[in-house]
């Protein structure tokens, strides 16, 4: 087998025209995505389409239509994907743990699934990403004594194996208290090499925090994509505060301020424009896309 | 003052008879000689003042570093006799590793088989050793009716079948979404899985079969038909839902098999001369598709 070529470029991943079904349920329509070295964060609500579309870049998902390279390399192509996959770490949504394993066992098991085969490499590997994480101090442990967020911190050191280029990331903050959430800020903006990282949450204030791109996916198609600043742009002059609650605003709650924040298009009485946030101009898409 | 231990060698030793700076940091940097080295080590056991100056010397990051390796390998299962007589046979640290994941090579799932084949050759093994009257219509070989040893030959191969599959059936595998998107090849990862279960499963089975009353090749009677079996579960993977492959692996075994006993001919044929050519065929037959089919287990992507 030749050298397999690598584009390192900047726009290291590009989706075009990418559609998935499952059933009658269209997961992803026609999407295209451009993601740089650096952190994306993907939003949108449950069903979007961010799994699928995370699980394809990862190449363990196989979209109906449409194309991906992955640093220059197609995953069609058998050579190319197992190219990609050396350069890979992920994270699934849901991951399973060989429960009966150790935290240092379950490392070194996905160490050799990423071909790490020389025990001693396996070994500094391992104990590079337990520091990462934090989890020093638990190799010896089974996975079944670790609490959820203990298994969501193994589940990111697993994909921090390797060293990889991309770094696909399926909800990575779901379970982790806020501590942990600041940890694993840290850690992603000091993972070196400069990765590509895309990343699916569901808390807006993570991708305002540590992603200089956004990507909004609503009902399998790309709604937005930009900066943080420009998404909370979107809703400008569209959030106000309000002493009291107004039933024509598309989403009113009332904040530890006891004042009412209202996102539509009419002002409430006695209300004052505020600055909007990532979480507001997410709402306002979402409620746009009719979701 | 100088030191009553053994002087370190070389030019680099201090005019004093202590171990010189030069001298301990090549040592604390690895990239003095091996007869340095010995030198310098038979003078740290007895000079504490040259072990003060080394550790002045040492990386300390190198050191968390290596403490943290240490630790993990540690913590790593030593894997037992078998792994290691595997080892020794040649075989690679890292597949014996792989097979840790395996449910069918756990201990739960080999106790489990035990069992059941310890119901299955009971009442074979009571007749063998005379524990229940013997009689009967058909006797084989100076053994009681051949209809004794059916369900021994209707589960065995079934339990070698079930093994291999509970080794690659993803739903099985917690870490399956893991390794399809892991480099490692997923044909290898199947092969590898699936000679070790099939290895454990073959040697309670034919262990189980010395138990049984009839000939003396009786004990390997069901070698084949189990490769067989196997291997076409194998092969179908390739062309269907796994779980669907190894149902119908399964039915193609006990539909034969029932049928026999159904008529009254007792299990017998399913194993001898011309059931065992079949299995050849069989066995050659899904060899070959398994590997013209192997990338359909390149998983992700490709399925």
């Amino acid at each position: 087998m030749g050298e397999m070529t690598l584009d390192v470029s900047t726009a290291a991943v590009r989706v075009d025209g990418l559609s998935r079904r499952y059933g009658a349920t269209r997961a992803l329509d026609e999407v295209d995505v451009t993601l740089e070295r650096g952190i994306t964060g993907l939003l949108g609500p449950n069903g979007a389409g961010k799994t699928t579309l995370l699980s394809i870049l990862a190449t363990a998902n196989e979209p109906d239509a449409g194309r991906v390279l992955v640093f220059g390399l197609d995953p069609r192509d058998a050579a190319g994907r197992v190219e990609i996959r050396r350069r890979l770490g992920y994270l699934p949504q849901e991951l399973g743990y060989h429960r009966h394993f150790t935290v240092a066992a379950f490392l070194d098991y996905v160490a050799i699934l990423k071909e790490i085969t020389d025990r001693r490499q396996r070994a500094e590997e391992v104990a590079r990403v337990l520091a990462a994480t934090g989890l020093e101090g638990r190799a010896r442990t089974r996975i079944r004594a670790l609490s959820g967020g203990m298994r969501q911190r193994l589940g990111i050191a697993q994909a921090l194996l390797g060293q990889p280029d991309l770094l696909i990331l399926d909800e990575p903050t779901a379970g982790l208290d806020p501590e942990q959430r600041l940890r694993f800020r840290e850690l992603l903006s000091g993972l070196p090499g400069d990765p590509v990282i895309a990343m699916s949450t569901h808390q807006a204030d993570d991708i305002a925090a540590i992603c200089p791109k956004v990507i909004v996916l609503l009902q399998g198609r790309v709604r937005f994509a930009g900066t943080p600043a420009e998404l909370a742009g979107t809703a400008a002059g569209r959030v106000w505060a309000a002493g009291e609650r107004d039933d024509r605003a598309h989403l009113s709650w009332r904040g530890g301020d006891n004042r009412w924040r209202h996102i539509g298009d009419h002002p409430p009485a006695a209300a004052e424009l505020v600055a909007p946030t990532v979480e507001d101009g997410y709402l306002l898409l979402s409620h746009a896309a009719g979701q | 003052m100088t030191s009553s231990h053994p002087s370190p060698a070389g030019p680099a030793a201090g005019a004093d008879g202590h171990a010189g700076e030069d001298l301990l940091a090549g040592y604390a940097a690895g990239t003095v000689d091996g007869v340095a080295t010995w030198s310098v080590e038979a003078h740290l056991a007895g000079c504490g003042r040259c072990r003060s100056a080394l550790s002045a010397q040492v990386d300390a990051e190198r050191l968390a570093r290596n403490r943290s390796v240490l630790l993990v390998r540690t913590a790593l299962p030593g894997g037992g006799r078998a792994r290691r007589l595997l080892c020794r046979c040649g075989l690679p640290d890292h597949l014996l590793r792989l097979l840790a994941a395996t449910p069918s090579l756990r201990g739960s799932w080999l106790l489990s088989v035990i069992g059941v084949l310890a119901v299955v050759a009971g009442e074979a093994a009571a007749v063998r050793y005379g524990w229940v009257p013997a009689g009967g219509p058909g006797r084989l070989a100076g053994y009681r009716a051949p209809e004794v040893l059916a369900p021994f030959f209707l589960v065995a191969p079934l339990l070698v079948l079930a093994g291999v599959a509970a080794a690659n059936l993803p739903m099985f595998d917690p870490t399956y979404r893991l390794a399809v998107a892991a480099p490692f090849s997923g044909f290898t990862l199947l092969l590898v899985r699936a000679v070790a279960a099939l290895g454990a499963a073959l040697v309670l089975v034919v262990g189980a079969a010395f138990l049984l009353p009839g000939p003396g090749w009786l004990p390997v009677a069901l070698l084949l038909p189990s490769l067989a079996l196997c291997a076409f579960a194998l092969a179908a993977a390739t062309v269907t839902d796994p779980r669907v492959a190894a149902a119908t692996a399964g039915v193609l075994w006990a539909a034969p098999v029932l049928a026999l006993l159904a008529a009254a001919h007792g299990p017998l044929p399913i194993v001898q001369r011309n059931a065992q050519f079949a299995c050849v065929a069989v066995l050659c037959a899904s060899a070959v598709v398994l590997l013209m089919r192997r990338d359909r287990f390149e998983m992700g992507w490709a399925r």
